[in-house]
C-alpha cells in the first residue's frame, strides 16, 4: 500500500475523530439535559472510533476495524441501559436536569442552586395547516400536548 | 444400682442442676408460668442421688462402735472426669519441704530428677463431709425452689430466678465435691457471682443493686485471701490436689489432704507459713461466711429475694468457709495459732452478731445477723481443733441449715403475706391469720434458741462441749489432759525453724485454756442472746393483737390461688382498721407451695439433732472423713457423751434469753420500744451496728472513692482529651477537600477530564526527550 497516499487520508481522518471527541467532551461537561449528555458521551465514542479505523486502515491491520464493530456492539447496550437510567430518573422527578440529582454530596456541603431555569414557553405550537382532508378527529382534552419541565 | 457406679452418681449431683440451669435459659420464655420445671426437676434429682451417695457413703463407713470411739478408716472416692490442664516441669521443690521426695539425694535434685509437672484434673471426691454437704444443699435447695414457686410468681424475673438457683445449687455442689483447691477456687467464685445474681435479682431497686455490688466486692478480699493462699499451698506442697495421685511412671504424689502425707510425721509445714496460708484461708472462710470483720455484706443481702436469703445467705453458701476449715483440718493442726484466731474471730463474731441482733425491727435482718453469728458459732467450734470441734462445727451446720432455712422461709412467708412490710412493728399477733407459717416458725425459733428436744439445743450442746473441753482439760479425762500444753501437739510439727517467725509465735502463745474460758463465756452469753432476739422477734410478729400494715393483700395476694383468697372487700377493711389492733376476719396463710417446705423443714428442725446426737451417727459418720482421720486431728477424738452440766447451763442461758424476750416484748407489748429504753446508749451502738459500715466507709470506701475519682479525671481530660485531639487531626484534613464533595455530575467529570490531562500532559513531558 502507498504509505504516501494513506497519511494524509489518516491525518485527515485523525483530525475529524478529534474534533467528534473534543465535542463530545464539551457537551458531556457543559450540558445538563441527561440525554443530550449521553448523545455528547455517543459522539466522543465515534470520534475514538473513527481514529481507530484510520489507523487500522492505516496499518493495513483488520484489528481496529473489529475493535470498532465491538464498540458499536457495547454502545447499543450502554444505549438502551442508559436510556432506562435516564426514564427511570425522569419519572421520579419529572426533569432530565442532571443537577437534580446530587444527594450524594458531603452532608457538610450545601445544595447547589443555579439561577432560575429558563420559563417554558406555554404558547402553543403552531402546526402547519393542512386542507381539511375528511373529519376532524375529535380532541382529548386531558391529553396534555407538551411536558411541563424538559 | 448395678448400671449406676457411684463416680457416675456423683457426677450427676452437679451435673443435673446445670442441666436444669441451662434448660431454664434456653426455654424460660417459652415455659412462662412453668419455668421453674427444669430448675426444680434437676435438683430434686440431685437430691435423690445425694441421698443415696450418703447412703453408700455410710455403708462404707460402717455402723459406729459404741462408746469406745476407735480409728475410723478413710472413705473417700476420686472420680478424675477430665485433665483440665497440665504443664510440664512446672515446679521443683526445694529441697527440704514437704514437697521434696525424701529419696533423692541433692544430686538427683541438681541434676533435676524431681521436675513435677502441674497439672489440674476435674477431680471429684467423696468422703462423708462432701456426701453430708451435697445432702444438705441440694435438699434444701428443693425446698427452697418448691417454695419459691409461690413467693416469686407472676415476677417477670420468673425464669432467671431458678436458673439462677439451679446454677448455684451446681457450683454449690461442685464446690463441696471438688477435690482440688483450684477448683474449689473456680466454684467459690461461682457461688459469689450466683449471690451477687440472686441478691441482685430486682436490681431495678437501688438497695438491692447496691448490696449485691456490696456482697461482691467485700467477698474479693475474702477470695483474695483464697487466691494468695493457694499459690502459698502450691509452691509448699508441689501439688494442689487433695487426694494422692498416682503418675503413670507409678510413682505416688502425695495430695494436700492424701493418706501419704498424713502418714508423714513432717507432712505439713507449721511455723509461720503454715500460719499464713491458715490464715489465708481463713481470710477467704471470712469472706463468705460473713465474720468479722468481712461480715458487713450478709445483713445488706437481705435485699434479695426471700427464697434466695434462706438457701445462699443461710443454709448453704456461707457455710462454705465452715467446709473449707474442716477440709483444711490437718493445715490447720499444724498451726495451733492459726486456730485459736479461727476460735476468736468465730466466738467475738457470734458475740457482736448477737448483740446487734438484738434490736433489729427488720425481721429478715434479725435472722441475718442471726445467721453470721450461728456461723461465728461453727467457726469457734473449728477452732478447737478436736475432733469434737469440726463434727460439732458440721452438726451445727446440719442442723442450722434446716431451722434457718424454715426461720427464713417463714419470714419469707410473713412478708408475703404482708404485702413486702418485714418491720415487725408494722404487724403483730400473726399466728391468728397465718397459723402454719406461725407454727413452723416456733419450731424453728426454739431449735436455734438450743430449746431442749429441738435440733439446735444437741448441736449447741456439742459446741459447747468442744469450747468446755479447751478451757478446761481437767475436767475432760486423761485423754484431754496430755493435750492442755499444746492442744494438738503438732506444735513441733513445726519442724522447719527457718520459717518459725515472731508472729506465729506470737498467734500459738494465745493458745492457752485462758483464752479457751473467755471463748467458753463469750458463746455461752451468745447463747442467752439468741434465744432473747429470736423469741423477741416470735413475740413481736406472732403475738399480741393482731395487726396488719395497710395494703397487706395488695401485694401478696391479689393473685394468689390456693387457701389464702382474698377479695377486694376484706381487703378494705384492713385498711380501717390498720394499726388500732383491729380484728381481722380470715387468713392470710401462704400458698400450700410456700407451706409445703415449711412443714417439711420444720419436721428435721424439730427432730434431727436428737436423732443424730442420740445415735452419734453423724459424728461417727464424719470422723471417717480423710481430712479428719489426719493422725493430727484423730488423736484429739474422744468418747461420745452427754454433757449434762453444758446443757444445764445452754438451756439456762436459753431460758433466760426467752424469758427476758416474754417481759420485754409478749403479748400486749408486742410492739413496744421496751428494750430500746432499757439499753440507753447501747441501743444507738447496737442499731448502727458497731459503725462497721461508717468505719469502712471513712476507711476504706472514702480514700478509694476519692482515688477514683483523681483516676476518672486524669481518664476524662488527659487521656481523653489527647484521643480526641488525635481523632481532629484527619478531620481537619478532611475540611480542606471536603467543599469539592458537592454531588454535582458535571464538576465530577470536570474533575476526571482534568486528571486524565494532566497525565498526559505528564507523559508528554516525560516522552519528550
Amino acid at each position: 500500500m502507498n504509505t504516501m497516499q494513506s497519511l494524509p487520508l489518516l491525518q485527515n481522518a485523525l483530525t475529524v475523530g478529534a474534533i467528534l471527541f473534543s465535542l463530545g467532551l464539551v457537551g458531556i461537561l457543559t450540558r445538563r439535559n441527561l440525554i443530550v449528555m449521553f448523545l455528547a458521551a455517543e459522539m466522543m465514542l465515534q470520534g475514538i472510533s473513527v481514529s481507530l479505523v484510520a489507523w487500522s486502515r492505516y496499518h493495513g491491520d483488520w484489528g481496529g476495524h473489529v475493535l470498532v464493530i465491538f464498540v458499536l456492539t457495547v454502545a447499543a447496550c450502554e444505549a438502551a441501559v442508559a436510556l432506562v437510567f435516564v426514564l427511570q430518573a425522569f419519572s421520579r422527578t419529572g426533569r432530565l436536569d442532571s443537577a437534580a440529582w446530587q444527594s450524594l454530596r458531603e452532608a457538610t456541603v450545601g445544595r447547589t442552586v443555579d439561577h432560575e431555569l429558563p420559563s417554558i414557553d406555554t404558547v402553543p405550537p403552531q402546526f402547519p395547516t393542512l386542507a381539511p382532508a375528511g373529519i376532524l378527529p375529535a380532541a382529548d382534552e386531558n391529553e396534555p400536548l407538551q411536558r411541563e419541565h424538559v | 444400682m448395678q448400671e449406676f457406679s457411684p463416680s457416675t452418681l456423683l457426677a450427676l449431683v452437679p451435673l443435673l442442676p446445670l442441666a436444669g440451669a441451662i434448660l431454664t435459659v434456653l426455654l424460660g420464655r417459652r415455659l412462662g408460668a412453668k419455668a421453674h420445671l427444669p430448675a426444680i426437676a434437676g435438683i430434686a434429682g440431685a437430691a435423690a442421688v445425694a441421698v443415696m451417695l450418703l447412703a453408700a457413703t455410710a455403708r462404707d463407713v460402717g455402723p459406729a462402735h459404741g462408746v469406745h470411739a476407735e480409728p475410723v478408716r478413710p472413705v473417700e472416692m476420686i472420680t478424675t472426669l477430665w485433665n483440665w490442664a497440665t504443664f510440664e516441669s512446672a515446679y521443683t521443690p526445694p529441697a527440704g519441704s514437704p514437697a521434696a521426695d525424701p529419696h533423692l539425694t541433692p544430686q538427683d535434685l541438681a541434676a533435676g530428677k524431681d521436675v513435677r509437672s502441674f497439672s489440674i484434673p476435674v477431680a471429684l471426691r467423696l468422703d462423708p463431709l462432701t456426701a453430708t454437704m451435697l445432702t444438705i444443699i441440694t435438699c434444701v435447695g428443693l425446698l427452697v425452689a418448691i417454695y419459691s414457686t409461690g413467693y416469686i410468681h407472676d415476677d417477670p424475673g420468673y425464669p432467671r430466678f431458678f436458673a439462677l438457683v439451679a446454677m448455684f445449687v451446681f457450683s454449690m455442689s461442685m464446690l463441696v465435691a471438688a477435690s482440688n483447691f483450684l477448683l474449689v477456687y473456680v466454684f467459690w467464685e461461682a457461688v459469689g457471682a450466683c449471690s451477687y445474681l440472686l441478691i441482685g435479682f430486682w436490681f431495678t431497686k437501688p438497695e438491692a443493686a447496691r448490696a449485691a455490688k456490696k456482697a461482691f466486692l467485700v467477698n474479693r478480699i475474702g477470695d483474695f485471701g483464697l487466691a494468695i493462699a493457694v499459690f502459698l499451698l502450691w509452691m509448699t506442697y508441689g501439688t494442689l490436689d487433695f487426694h494422692d495421685t498416682v503418675s503413670p511412671d507409678g510413682v505416688i504424689m502425695p495430695g494436700i489432704l492424701g493418706q501419704t502425707r498424713f502418714a508423714d510425721a513432717a507432712g505439713y509445714v507449721g511455723g509461720a507459713l503454715g500460719t499464713a496460708i491458715c490464715l489465708l484461708l481463713l481470710l477467704a472462710a471470712c469472706g463468705k461466711s460473713a465474720q468479722l470483720p468481712l461480715h458487713v455484706w450478709l445483713p445488706d443481702a437481705m435485699e434479695g429475694p426471700t427464697p434466695a436469703s434462706a438457701l445462699i445467705h443461710a443454709a448453704t453458701m456461707v457455710t462454705a468457709g465452715i467446709y473449707l476449715i474442716t477440709r483444711s483440718a490437718p493445715l490447720f493442726a499444724a498451726c495451733p495459732g492459726a486456730l485459736t484466731v479461727v476460735s476468736i474471730i468465730g466466738a467475738t463474731t457470734a458475740l457482736v452478731a448477737a448483740l446487734i441482733g438484738t434490736v433489729q425491727n427488720d425481721l429478715k435482718r434479725v435472722l441475718a445477723y442471726s445467721t453470721i453469728s450461728q456461723l461465728g458459732y461453727m467457726f469457734a467450734s473449728l477452732g478447737t481443733g478436736t475432733m469434737l470441734g469440726f463434727t460439732a462445727a458440721i452438726f451445727h451446720l446440719l442442723t442450722h441449715a434446716c431451722f434457718k432455712a424454715l426461720l427464713f422461709l417463714g419470714a419469707g412467708s410473713v412478708m408475703h403475706a404482708m404485702g413486702g412490710v418485714i418491720d415487725m412493728r408494722r404487724f403483730g399477733g400473726l399466728r391468728r391469720v397465718m397459723p402454719i407459717t406461725a407454727a413452723t416458725f416456733l419450731v424453728g425459733a426454739a431449735a436455734l434458741s438450743g430449746v431442749a428436744p429441738f435440733a439446735g439445743f444437741f448441736s449447741k450442746d456439742e459446741i459447747l462441749a468442744a469450747l468446755h473441753a479447751k478451757a478446761w482439760p481437767a475436767a475432760h479425762g486423761d485423754h484431754h489432759t496430755a493435750l492442755a500444753g499444746g492442744p494438738i501437739h503438732l506444735a513441733s510439727f513445726a519442724s522447719d525453724s527457718t520459717h518459725t517467725a515472731g508472729v506465729a509465735v506470737g498467734l500459738d502463745a494465745l493458745d492457752r485454756p485462758e483464752t479457751w474460758q473467755i471463748l467458753f463465756w463469750m458463746s455461752l452469753i451468745t447463747a442467752g442472746l439468741t434465744a432473747f432476739y429470736t423469741f423477741r422477734a416470735v413475740f413481736m410478729t406472732f403475738t399480741g393483737p393482731t395487726r396488719v400494715p395497710e395494703g397487706a393483700h395488695g401485694h401478696g395476694h391479689s393473685h394468689d390461688a390456693g387457701p389464702a383468697v382474698h377479695d377486694g372487700d376484706t381487703g378494705h377493711h384492713h385498711d380501717q382498721h390498720a394499726g388500732h389492733g383491729g380484728h381481722v376476719a380470715e387468713s392470710y396463710e401462704s400458698p400450700w407451695a410456700m407451706t409445703l417446705p415449711l412443714v417439711i423443714l420444720a419436721v428435721p428442725s424439730a427432730l434431727i439433732g436428737w436423732l443424730l446426737f442420740s445415735t452419734n451417727w453423724l459424728a461417727h459418720f464424719l470422723s471417717a472423713t480423710p481430712s479428719l482421720t489426719a493422725p493430727a486431728v484423730a488423736a484429739t477424738a474422744t468418747p461420745h457423751a452427754f454433757h449434762m452440766n453444758l446443757a444445764i447451763q445452754g438451756t439456762l442461758a436459753a431460758a433466760i434469753g426467752i424469758v427476758v424476750a416474754a417481759i420485754g416484748h409478749l403479748g400486749q407489748r408486742s410492739d413496744g420500744p421496751q428494750l430500746e429504753r432499757f439499753l440507753g446508749p447501747l441501743q444507738t451502738l447496737f442499731s448502727n451496728t458497731f459503725y462497721f459500715d461508717q468505719i469502712y466507709s471513712a476507711l476504706v470506701v472514702r480514700p478509694l472513692e476519692g482515688l477514683a475519682l483523681v483516676a476518672a479525671l486524669f481518664d476524662r481530660y488527659v487521656i481523653d482529651g489527647t484521643v480526641d485531639a488525635i481523632a481532629e487531626i484527619p478531620v481537619a484534613l478532611g475540611g480542606i477537600v471536603r467543599r469539592s464533595q458537592s454531588g454535582l455530575l458535571q464538576r465530577y467529570a470536570l474533575a476526571g477530564v482534568m486528571g486524565v490531562l494532566a497525565i498526559v500532559v505528564l507523559l508528554a513531558w516525560q516522552l519528550r526527550g
